[in-house]
């Protein structure tokens, strides 16, 4: 794997960061993310997260399951915080 | 923020959720389906070819036919139907009920000035995830070039939208989606390079592979992408074989004159709405990954909250309508623990769901299936 | 590239077209298809340049997931195309980084 390949394509991490993370001492997906943002932008993870799962299990020697999904939180999709606020409720 | 009853909300219209939504609404209750896309039906939509099993379950009827039929289905039994709206949260409520928050006219708001985006609150007793899969990724150098993208975006934009989004392709993967996908494409007029899989053997069935290649598109095992080439968008790709290893041999290395790259590596279930109404998962690759549990009913490891289709386990439309009923069907039971009837239709569907799963390509997710439902009854004893 | 003739799929009926534009140039779009859609016909595939990298990204996921479709539509930035219906006048601009156009090029 190129270190300079890009791994999360909302925040442009790339496999590179992601192996410094677990350098750092990142274990999970949540502790990648935090030091990278990885799975932060955009796409919450929906794209990258597999491919995260896939390098700590790689680096760290883990088999792939592992390695829990990364925690949900509301909202689902990108909400503004005038339609949350109710600026567009009736 | 506006309120809104219903007995059952299911989020999702494809097979799986309009199989549990016209069960519902046949035995009485107010079904309401949630869908953020602007048509009903699902990945069926995209489906220009026909689908197999006996003709008394929709063999020979192509998959854009199945969604029309069971749409229809579906409103003339009662249910409701909100296209454009996209859930966004679920919580508990009070008295057993959950809330379900969806954004209206998510995506039309921005195309039309008449329609703004307004939120909405579904207060419902049981919730049905059937929110399907979504593509595996894979990264390989210039995999973000425009012209790289995934299978099911080749067919939306083909199939639905009339629309080729290139000329010459490359397809990453020989499963049934990119088997069908390659047929689909030639049915369009496109070019297609070939079809490569980096296993020694085709994944999908010999009867796609057969069309395929009968047609003249090479199927290529062993064989990896390298890289995409192109410094704006995609002007060609590298392709390899492998060895026994699954090591690059480098005298293969040879380029393909394409201008889109698709991946089709394979699907995994969409479940976020699960992991965020707090649904139990297990790991089992065989149906894609990390699926929520859930009982031979569909129920989850959340009282009220079932699981259908492909966000339980990657398989067939046939099955994801089967566990859509499934689900409906038990639903209707609890309210009504005494009606014979249901209770024979739901052993009917759950003896055609074993059935469809005991072929010998299908063993593997018969065997995963099975270790859910243990799975299951391990994490609600506790 | 549009699709004139398919064996299974049958013809649209009662087409209309109207027009949008993308970064100035006026093309035609079918009413009720998708941005990205009357782009790819055109043969226009990067949607936007990355904020790091100022990459090109297009089409990928195709079903409002990814985010490398986000579009400036009528002036509202991170509009994802191949969800979001054209409109007769459309103005549609690439997108630089989050938010804005390239302003020292538009």
């Amino acid at each position: 794997m190129d270190d300079d390949l890009i791994v999360c394509r909302c925040e442009e991490v790339t496999v590179g960061d992601v192996k410094r993370a677990i350098e750092q001492g990142a274990f999970d997906v949540s502790g990648v993310k935090r030091r990278t943002r990885a799975g932060m932008g955009q796409c919450q993870g929906r794209t990258c997260e597999t491919l995260i799962r896939g390098i700590l299990a790689s680096e760290l020697s883990k088999r792939p399951d592992e390695f829990r999904l990364d925690t949900v939180r509301p909202p689902l999709s990108p909400v503004t915080f005038k339609t949350l606020a109710g600026g567009y409720d009736e | 923020m506006r309120t809104y009853d219903a007995d059952v909300c299911i989020v999702g219209s494809g097979p799986a959720g309009l199989g549990a939504a016209i069960e519902l609404a046949k035995h009485g209750l107010h079904a309401l389906v949630v869908d953020s896309n602007l048509s009903a039906g699902g990945q069926l939509i995209k489906q220009t070819h026909k689908f197999f099993g006996p003709t008394a379950h929709r063999g020979g009827v192509r998959g854009m036919v199945i969604a029309d039929e069971l749409y229809a289905e579906a409103l003339d039994s009662g249910v409701e139907v909100w296209l454009d709206s996209e859930v966004y949260s679920v919580s508990s409520e009070m008295q057993e009920r959950m809330s379900i928050e969806v954004l209206r006219n998510a995506r039309r708001s921005n195309s039309c000035d008449t329609l703004p985006i307004f939120r909405c609150a579904i207060k419902a007793k049981y919730l049905v995830i059937a929110s399907g899969a979504s593509e595996k990724p894979l990264m390989f150098p210039g995999w973000t070039l425009p012209g790289v993208m995934g299978a099911g975006a080749v067919q939306t934009v083909m199939n639905v939208e009339r629309v080729l989004p290139g000329e010459r392709f490359l397809i990453v993967g020989s499963g049934n989606v990119g088997l069908i996908l390659a047929y689909q494409l030639l049915q369009a007029g496109a070019k297609i390079s070939c079809v490569i899989d980096s296993a020694p053997t085709i994944g999908g069935y010999a009867v796609h592979a057969g069309k395929v290649q009968r047609a003249g598109v090479p199927l290529i095992t062993r064989c990896t992408i390298v890289k995409a080439l192109g410094d704006n968008q995609v002007k060609g790709g590298q392709i390899a074989r492998l060895d026994e290893n699954c090591q690059i041999i480098e005298s293969s290395v040879e380029t393909v004159d394409v201008d889109t790259i698709c991946i089709a590596v394979g699907l995994k279930p969409y479940a976020r709405l699960a992991s965020l109404a707090g649904c139990k998962f297990g790991y089992f690759p065989q149906l894609g990954g990390w699926v929520p549990l859930h009982n031979d009913r569909m129920m989850t490891t959340v009282e009220n909250v079932y699981v259908a289709g492909d966000v339980a386990g990657v398989e067939e439309a046939a099955i994801a309508e089967d566990e859509g009923r499934l689900a409906g069907l038990d639903i209707v039971l609890k309210l009504r623990p005494d009606d014979v009837c249901v209770r024979s239709r739901i052993h009917e569907v759950q003896a055609r769901l074993w059935e469809s799963r005991r072929g010998p390509f299908s063993s593997d997710k018969h065997q995963a299936k099975k270790e859910i439902i243990g799975h299951w009854h391990g994490n609600v004893a506790t | 590239m549009r699709i004139v003739s398919h064996p299974v799929l049958q013809e649209i009926e009662d087409v209309k077209w109207v027009e949008i534009t993308v970064d100035g140039r006026k093309i035609r779009a079918r009413e009720g298809e998708s941005i990205a859609a009357a782009m790819l016909a055109a043969n226009i595939r990067i949607a936007r340049y990355t904020s790091v990298r100022s990459e090109p990204r297009g089409l990928f996921c195709g079903i409002g997931q990814c985010s490398d479709c986000m579009m400036i539509v009528n002036g509202v930035p991170n509009v994802k195309t191949c969800v979001t219906l054209v409109a007769d006048g459309m103005v549609v601009q690439t997108q630089y980084g989050t938010e804005g156009p390239d302003y020292e090029n538009v």
